[in-house]
């Protein structure tokens, strides 16, 4: 019994397996309307975008040297703007627009990488100033000219732009199908199997002795930079799909909620250590948290409380049996 | 030698800071009629207060290698309870001493899980911000405090000498932690934690009672700012405080202190924080849209710091 407890501590990922099984067990028996077909999928839509958000931290946060990007919920924002004005107020085909808003996005995250690998500055520093930055674009962007100087949100697009937020394919979310899947198995496939992904371990646990063995350390950077940047724009693009709305401010708040995501995940701030799966089971344990609260009639309120006591009640458990254990 | 020390100074990140404020002061006062009038100045102070005030045990805390995220939660915290004590009609010694003791229970809390639960700061203090920010919806129940009897708001408002108050009490907490961390054994051990903990800890430096006091030191700051921010405004609502910690750590991070711990001076730090609040000030009299004010700021950090790396780079070539 003690060996399979030090084990499960050991192991992150299974550790957070047991977590998310126990709250899966708890909600099925005591929330009722929780273990129904339609609640499942249903949660899952509202996991997709902050997930895209929590991948995005995570593999910046990979890539070491302090990296970090507050600027995702700023991007997200910006993006939803760009793709919103674009269709509803110039009157831009939909799939171009929305080419446009992924390319932005990328563009953003770019400008961020480089900066981190180039200059010099610290990630925290640079995001922090892109995060104002780019939030002041976005609020810029909103202004409609024709009503005042204030910025207002979009809301008048076609029909065929709620595809990606609102269907279902055999009564799974569309988003969740035909892209959260997909950019996993990806993204799964980048740190696993390719040598990127080896590439980025090594830049992220000990950045001169990847720079010595040849690494590109720069490159592989600015590449989670922009990679982070493109998965904003995709989360921007189904919010905004889902419900309806381009606002100037939808993306306010979502970096930390990320990061907490990401780090639940048992990806180190320190860089070079942390797994796609840990991550996709953080998100997978919040989603689920969020939804059995609200069935339970929580107010919505404590969603962001219990995402704290989660945070630090995992970690802090963990480090805990993990002291217990050295004993 | 006075040559080299003259150097000395000039390649102080502090007075990269002070060039850049100088400038523009210059030019707003140039540009603009209101800038150097005696209520805008003042007004840029009280403003400034808050920020100045947290930016202090902000400065101690990144000294030690560590960050605090839930120092805007954490004046929020502090400005429900002393919004709640102050309609409810308590004496104003008495919400002082709750608004600065919310601060340092959450402050202690943050620093012994820190401290002796060996969870990283950055992990502890995120949650933190979360929980905080559930319960100040919970006790306020959606709605806003306001009706702030005139007497206490004599803190936020009040002026003496021309000063606000609430500058007064910074300028004297700024004196007295400025001292504290380069005369102290407890404030030199602040610096040595974040410089190298093996070798403070091999030299008889206490990690974890140091840790413990510096999140201790912020959260009471934090809860004070929290009281000048309800005297100065008269309102608290479930958001009051959320974006502060962002501020609070650029104007830190803009003075000079090291986000890798070891380095760093509270004086820097109140420099950020008026480079900060000048550039504000200044866009607003200038009729600069209010939108684009993030935008002039974020550029401003990236600016003001590639200084820093390109000096550096080209003293050690």
């Amino acid at each position: 019994m003690k060996r399979v407890l030090d084990y499960i501590v050991e192991n992150r990922v299974l550790f957070l397996l047991v977590l998310f099984v126990a709250l899966f067990v708890v909600f099925a028996v005591s929330v009722p309307g929780f273990f129904t077909f339609y609640n499942l999928t249903n949660m899952t839509q509202y996991g997709v975008e902050l997930g895209l958000l929590a991948l995005a931290e995570m593999l910046v946060i990979l890539s070491g040297g302090g990296g970090i990007d507050l600027s995702v919920g700023s991007m997200l924002t910006i993006v939803a703007m760009i793709i919103g004005v674009l269709i509803g107020r110039v009157g831009l085909n939909p799939s171009l627009s929305i080419l446009l808003g992924l390319f932005a996005g990328a563009g953003m995250g770019y400008l961020n990488g480089v900066l981190v690998s180039y200059t010099g500055i610290l990630p925290f520093i640079v995001t922090l100033a892109s995060l104002y930055i780019y939030k002041s674009l976005a609020l810029i962007i909103a202004v409609d000219p024709r009503f005042g100087p204030n910025p207002m949100p979009v809301s008048n697009f076609p029909e065929s732009f709620y595809f990606v937020g609102q269907y279902r394919i055999a009564g799974i979310p569309f988003q969740v199908l035909c892209i959260f899947i997909p950019v996993i198995l990806l993204l799964w496939l980048l740190l696993e199997k390719s040598i990127f992904g080896r590439y980025l371990y090594g830049v992220g646990s000990n950045e001169k002795a990847a720079l010595f063995s040849g690494i590109n350390v720069c490159r592989v950077r600015v590449t989670v930079y922009t990679l982070s940047g493109i998965l904003s724009a995709l989360s921007g693009w189904i919010i905004t799909s889902r419900i309806a709305s381009a606002r100037p401010d939808i993306g306010t708040g979502y970096e930390l909620q990320a990061i907490t995501i990401a780090v639940l995940g048992g990806v180190s701030i320190k860089g070079g250590e942390g797994s796609i799966g840990g991550v996709v089971l953080g998100i997978a344990i919040i989603t689920l948290l969020y939804n059995g609260m609200q069935l339970a009639g929580i107010h919505q309120i404590w969603q962001l409380g219990s995402l704290g006591v989660v945070l630090v009640g995992s970690v802090l458990l963990n480090q805990v049996l993990l002291a217990r254990r050295k004993i | 030698m006075t040559n080299t020390g003259f150097r000395k100074v000039l390649r102080r990140r502090e007075f990269t800071v002070l060039g850049l404020i100088v400038l523009l002061v210059v030019l707003f006062s140039l540009t603009t009629e209101r800038f150097m009038s005696v209520s805008n100045l003042s007004n840029l102070l009280l403003q400034l207060a808050g920020t100045a005030i947290s930016a202090i045990g902000m400065t101690m805390v990144i000294i030690t290698g560590g960050i605090d995220v839930s120092v805007g939660s954490t004046l929020g915290m502090a400005s429900v309870v002393a919004g709640k004590l102050l309609v409810g009609g308590y004496s104003p010694f008495l919400v002082l001493l709750s608004a600065l003791g919310t601060g340092l229970v959450i402050g202690l809390f943050n620093g012994t899980l820190i401290a002796f639960g060996n969870v990283p700061p950055i992990i502890v203090t995120l949650g933190m911000m979360s929980i905080l920010r559930s319960l100040m919806y919970q006790l306020l129940g959606g709605r806003w405090i306001s009706g702030i009897p005139p007497a206490i708001r004599v803190i936020g408002l009040g002026k003496w000498l021309g000063v606000p108050i609430s500058m007064w009490i910074t300028v004297v907490l700024i004196a007295f932690f400025t001292y504290f961390l380069s005369s102290r054994p407890l404030g030199r051990a602040i610096y040595a934690v974040g410089n190298n903990p093996e070798a403070a800890r091999v030299s008889g430096i206490d990690l974890r009672r140091t840790t413990l006091f510096v999140y201790a030191v912020l959260g009471a700051l934090a809860g004070f700012a929290g009281l000048v921010y309800v005297a100065r405004t008269g309102i608290v609502q479930t958001n009051t405080g959320s974006g502060f910690e962002l501020e609070v750590i650029a104007a830190v991070v803009l003075g000079g202190t090291s986000i890798l711990g070891g380095r760093g001076t509270i004086i820097g730090s109140l420099l950020g924080a008026f480079l900060v609040g000048i550039i504000k000030n200044g866009m607003v009299l200038l009729n600069v849209p209010a939108l684009s004010e993030g935008l002039v700021v974020g550029v401003l950090i990236i600016l003001s710091v590639m200084i820093d790396v390109i000096r550096a780079r080209g003293e050690r070539s």
